[in-house]
């Protein structure tokens, strides 16, 4: 099937595009939500991780594969666990982005997305698919987190941490650690305060700069700040801001094909075209 | 010599009714040790002669050296009574002895009240108490305490007044002074008795004309009941010897002239008080002969007397000559004996009303039937109650009870800690028992087996017992465990070790956990600046801990120790001003709490035991009702008692049809646990804190509210909650008694005042020129304090401290420079956190 992989940046979305290819699944287009202001880091979203967002385009670079891309306009307005299609709400703009990515390939069957646990996300994902006529496509789904972690490592998906929100997470230590690096971690928290070992319960949030899908290079992060949103100490909430990162060749690659270096308020071009595509819906 | 064998004494481990368990309990300086070597000595174990000077169950160098018990000993003495002896022993019904023989389960404990929890450790294995009382000085306050601990754990007291030799040789009290002072003595331990009886245990109070008070000189090795006396002239007077026992106490006056007996008295010279005429006018004369050396009309006397009196003493004079004749017309062991013998509870007797005392699961399962039955082929139920250093240094002997069945060298049992709950793994070992042995005050004895009823040490399990366990046999996973211990006094003083050369730092790691393990009381943690802190419960204490520390559990490695701290607790005092909403770092989740100070006395009632988080729920609301003014709907839904499930703040649900609200029950009492032992002033306890839930907004997928979101949040919401409820800081404050004669007291009063403390109570010793000083004193004063009154009153006071309560402190800690805000500070900076207290902002949010 083709597939249009709906990315945030972080280990999930991208390990699942990896088991959409390991099952003959065809990725043809990469999906992403991103917020209505380039300057917001986070927006504490019920459905969408946005740390990292200014990477992305470079993630989809790296995979050589068209990005579509679209702001969020909406808000969390139903709550509840099930999703009847509101006005307005965040869940809209998915429905959105996904008709544009299906107009502009029509040959699309499938979505891959990164849910592991969450109902909430799933049942809402799975509405939109409904509505669009397409199949949604989660390997991850109620997998055993302790092996999916494993996995993750093994298959070298190298992600960071970006955001931190959960006791026994500080900022200061663990942003920028990789998967490897908090395995040991997480495995703690699991045991003394029962948080998920993959972060589903909002724990921490990633971003992907390797993985093996990544034929064109891979993604260096050469800034970086942390920015406190919540310093009580007690359970502190924390992001990784990327101030700017570079794209350089895997080994056995010939050279940079392509440069992509990142500010904040100067957002790569690519972005813009990516937009106009989403808009045109 | 010794006149038994181990063989004899495993014997009559099975006769159920020829066993005693008891204690010796008393405060600092009454005489316990010194009486117990009577006992001893009469066993065998060591000669009559050096009683009262050896103190065999003083087993250590500085227990010698400081003449003080400082760890209880136990003791298990054999003992083969002459028919004649028990002839007058009115049996209970059902309870019937087997044999002449008696086998006595002695443990001595320390009288100071720094180590009142070697005394609560004591009390637990025992059924009856001798309660030691110095005649002089009367009943103190260790005395209270302990006899109060007693009757708790329904413990039947006997009494013996002690050191009567200082009314004759120091005092010279005549009779009718004398009289005065032992009733009022009596008198002022049956009203203690009579405050904290319980009904199950039947009459507690101790009466001399029953037998169940006796008269005594330790240090001499003489002691009576009036049953001796009794005895003597019921022949003289051809009275029943119950009648003439009722004479020789109260108010019964004979007249020598008439021949007659009266009620009051006729007020001719030679009418006398019984007591007086027969009792101690008759022991003043041996006194005085022997002091005088007047051997002629002595030898007549107790030629009268029928006191065999070997020749080789003959030679003695004056106080030998005076000690020796006492023991042998009036010896210790006989009163004694004769009086735990008859008035003693035996384990078969004891444990029939003690078992609803002691065991937790239902009452009626067969646990506690063989508990209740002490049947030694019942399920195995033993407590240990402590644990004994053994010789070879770092391994220690775990010391307990059997109550049912028996436990065998060799078997396996399984051991049941503290926070152990039935059904669950946690806290529970399954080990073997490497050896059983009897406790002889020095020395250990191994024997095969030991059934219910009798204390016993096991060898092999220190490693696997804390301070205290159940142990159960193997198989029975059904058996709940035996209540916890409940500890009358608590670690507040603390001070900071570390080694002086750093390469010891794994030696005191381990002389920690030593240290820990060898005293009931004593609490040692880790500070997260790394400090390791030790916790005493006073400054006596503290001192004996840190010297079995760095001498024993170390090796001698050398110990830096900082001065001491104290511990404070964070409590609140008015209702936050408005309701608190903290959100889950993930902020899908939001928690909306206020925070109200409890109501008077309840804190303290929850510390007693009297509310607890066991209760039955609607008993507990009642009570809440009636006492402090709760609302009905309220009590019943108290989700958890804090810190640590038992501490006296109170977490309760007022939130009206919460979706999910029981999903995150567990981890907001989590939360409230953890906020509760670290507190947002100085991360000390709080207490007397209600947090009250008022609402939850909850994400609607479960995976979005696990522990990890809403531990840190609603720990935040209680501090919140917390700082937007007038916090205040308490300290702990002593009961000092301070004895002393009058041209002390100017001395006393000032240095009580200099130390911010208050005199509560001032009264005069009838009879005696010593006043008896009741005041509080501020723990954080107390450091030196004994040395400071000792200079200001020229060492005439000495002060016995006792933790007493929680005062709340006037200023407000977070007012800079007030005087509880330099107190937080300084906790602060000690334990590594910021200079600051945190604003209420830092833990709540806006929506």
């Amino acid at each position: 099937m083709k597939v249009v992989g709906l990315i945030s940046g972080g280990k999930d979305s991208f390990t699942n595009l990896i088991l959409c290819s390991t099952y003959g699944h065809e990725t043809v287009a990469l999906a992403n939500l991103l917020p209505a202001e380039d300057c917001t880091e986070e927006l504490d979203s019920f459905m969408y991780q946005t740390v990292g967002h200014n990477v992305v385009t470079a993630q989809a670079q790296c995979m050589g594969l068209p990005l579509y891309r679209r702001r969020i306009l909406g808000a969390s307005k139903e709550q509840g666990l099930e999703y009847h299609g509101t006005k307005g709400d965040e869940v809209e703009d998915l429905y959105r982005l996904l008709f544009a990515v299906k107009n502009a390939h029509p040959e699309i069957q499938a979505v891959s997305t990164g849910a592991i646990a969450s109902d909430f996300q799933r049942l809402r994902v799975e509405r939109v698919c409904a509505r669009l006529g397409l199949i949604s496509l989660c390997y991850l789904w109620r997998q055993n987190q302790r092996a999916l972690l494993r996995t993750m490592i093994h298959s070298e998906v190298e992600a960071v941490l970006v955001k931190v929100a959960a006791l026994g997470l500080e900022p200061r230590r663990h942003l920028g650690k990789t998967l490897g690096e908090m395995e040991g971690t997480l495995h703690k928290l699991n045991r003394d305060y029962q948080s998920h070992i993959c972060g589903e319960g909002g724990e921490f949030e990633t971003l992907v700069l390797d993985c093996p899908l990544f034929s064109e290079g891979r993604i260096v992060l050469d800034d970086t700040e942390v920015v406190m949103h919540d310093n009580s100490g007690i359970a502190p909430v924390g992001l990784l801001r990327v101030k700017s990162f570079h794209v350089e060749p895997k080994p056995g690659q010939a050279g940079v094909r392509f440069l992509v270096t990142a500010n904040m308020p100067g957002q790569a071009a690519g972005i813009a075209v990516s937009m106009q595509k989403a808009a045109a819906c | 010599m010794v006149k038994f064998t181990i063989e004899q004494l495993r014997e009559i481990m099975d006769r159920k009714n020829n066993i005693r368990n008891m204690s010796v309990i008393a405060h600092v300086d009454h005489g316990k040790s010194t009486l117990t070597d009577s006992l001893v000595a009469a066993a065998g174990i060591i000669a009559v002669e050096a009683a009262g000077d050896m103190r065999l169950t003083d087993t250590r160098a500085d227990e010698q050296e400081r003449c003080i018990t400082i760890k209880s000993t136990g003791i298990s003495l054999y003992y083969d009574m002459k028919p004649e002896d028990l002839a007058e022993y009115d049996e209970p019904k059902g309870y019937e002895r087997n044999g002449n023989e008696y086998l006595i389960n002695l443990i001595d404990s320390p009288g100071h009240v720094d180590f009142s929890s070697e005394v609560t450790a004591a009390l637990r294995i025992t059924d009856g108490a001798l309660v030691v009382v110095d005649c002089v000085e009367g009943v103190c306050v260790q005395t209270e305490t302990v006899l109060r601990q007693a009757l708790s754990e329904r413990i039947k007291p006997v009494m013996t007044v002690n050191k009567l030799d200082r009314c004759f040789l120091e005092l010279m009290l005549d009779g009718e002074e004398a009289y005065q002072t032992y009733s009022r003595v009596i008198e002022s331990a049956n009203v203690i008795m009579a405050t904290y009886a319980d009904d199950a245990v039947g009459d507690v109070q101790v009466y001399p004309e029953k037998g169940t008070v006796s008269f005594s000189a330790g240090l001499h090795g003489w002691a009576f009941t009036l049953t001796v006396f009794a005895k003597m002239y019921a022949s003289k007077f051809g009275i029943d010897k119950k009648k003439m026992m009722e004479r020789l106490w109260g108010n019964n006056f004979f007249d020598k002239t008439t021949n007659k007996w009266t009620k009051k008295t006729t007020g001719a010279k030679t009418c006398k008080r019984g007591f007086v005429q027969f009792v101690y006018d008759p022991i003043k004369m041996i006194i005085d002969l022997a002091m005088n050396n007047e051997k002629d009309k002595l030898w007549a006397m107790l030629g009268k007397l029928n006191v065999d009196f070997a020749t080789k003493d003959k030679e003695l004079v004056a106080k030998p000559l005076m000690k020796r004749v006492m023991q042998c017309w009036l010896p210790a062991q006989v009163a004694l004996l004769e009086m735990i013998i008859f008035h003693l509870p035996s384990p078969a007797m004891a444990q029939k009303y003690r078992v609803d005392n002691l065991y937790e699961g239902p009452i009626d399962d067969e646990f506690a039937e063989g508990i209740r039955t002490c049947n030694s082929e019942g399920p195995l139920m033993l407590y240990v109650s402590k644990m004994i250093p053994a010789q070879d240094k770092g391994r220690f002997y775990a010391f307990g009870r059997v109550f049912s069945g028996k436990v065998r060298t060799g078997q396996k049992v399984r051991i049941l800690g503290p926070n152990y709950v039935p059904g669950a793994k946690k806290d529970l070992y399954i080990k073997n028992i490497q050896r059983t042995v009897l406790c002889m005050g020095r020395r250990q004895e191994a024997v095969e087996d030991v059934p219910s009823g009798n204390t016993v040490a096991l060898v092999g399990l220190d490693q696997y017992i804390q301070k205290n366990a159940t142990l159960t046999d193997e198989k029975n996973d059904m058996a709940h465990p035996i209540k916890a211990m409940k500890f009358s006094v608590s670690p507040v003083v603390r001070v900071a070790v570390e080694c002086k050369v750093a390469s010891d730092l794994p030696k005191l790691v381990e002389g920690l956990k030593r240290l820990s393990k060898s005293d009931p009381m004593v609490v040692c943690s880790i500070e997260e600046t790394g400090e390791h802190i030790v916790a005493g419960a006073g400054e006596l204490h503290l001192e004996i801990c840190l010297k079995d520390l760095e001498e024993d559990y170390m090796g001698g490695a050398p110990l830096k120790v900082s001065e001491p701290v104290v511990s404070f607790r964070e409590t609140v005092t008015v209702q936050s001003d408005h309701t608190v909403m903290s959100k889950s770092p993930n902020k899908h989740n939001r928690l909306y709490l206020i925070g109200n100070p409890l109501e008077d006395g309840l804190s303290e009632a929850i510390d007693e035991g009297d509310v607890g988080p066991r209760d039955d729920p609607k008993a507990r609301g009642r009570l809440l009702a009636e006492k402090w003014g709760w609302d009905k709907d309220l009590s019943k839904k108290i989700w958890a008692f804090g810190p640590d499930t038992l501490g006296p703040n109170l977490f309760v649900d007022m939130c009206k049809g919460v979706q999910y609200l029981n999903e995150i029950k567990d981890s907001c009492v989590a939360a409230f646990q953890w906020a509760t032992k670290e507190g947002p002033l100085c991360e000390e306890n709080m207490r007397g804190v209600r947090i009250e839930v008022h609402d939850v907004v909850l994400h609607a997928d479960a995976i979005h509210r696990g522990g990890g979101q809403i531990i840190p949040t609603c720990r935040r919401a209680i501090y919140a909650a917390f700082l937007t409820a007038s916090p205040a800081l308490m300290e702990p404050v002593y009961l000092v008694e301070i004895q002393a004669p009058e041209q002390a007291l100017g001395g006393i009063y000032g240095s009580l005042s200099q130390k911010r403390g208050q005199v509560i109570e001032e009264m005069q010793r009838p009879g005696t020129p010593m006043y008896n000083i009741k005041a509080h004193l501020p723990v954080l004063e107390s450091f030196g304090f004994t040395n400071f009154l000792r200079a200001a009153t020229s060492g005439q006071a000495f002060p016995q401290c006792v933790f007493d309560h929680w005062e709340l402190m006037p200023s407000d800690p977070r007012t800079p420079d007030s005087q509880t805000n330099k107190l937080v500070m300084e906790t602060r900076k000690r334990k590594g956190s910021k200079m600051e207290i945190p604003p209420v902002n830092e833990y709540e949010d806006k929506l």
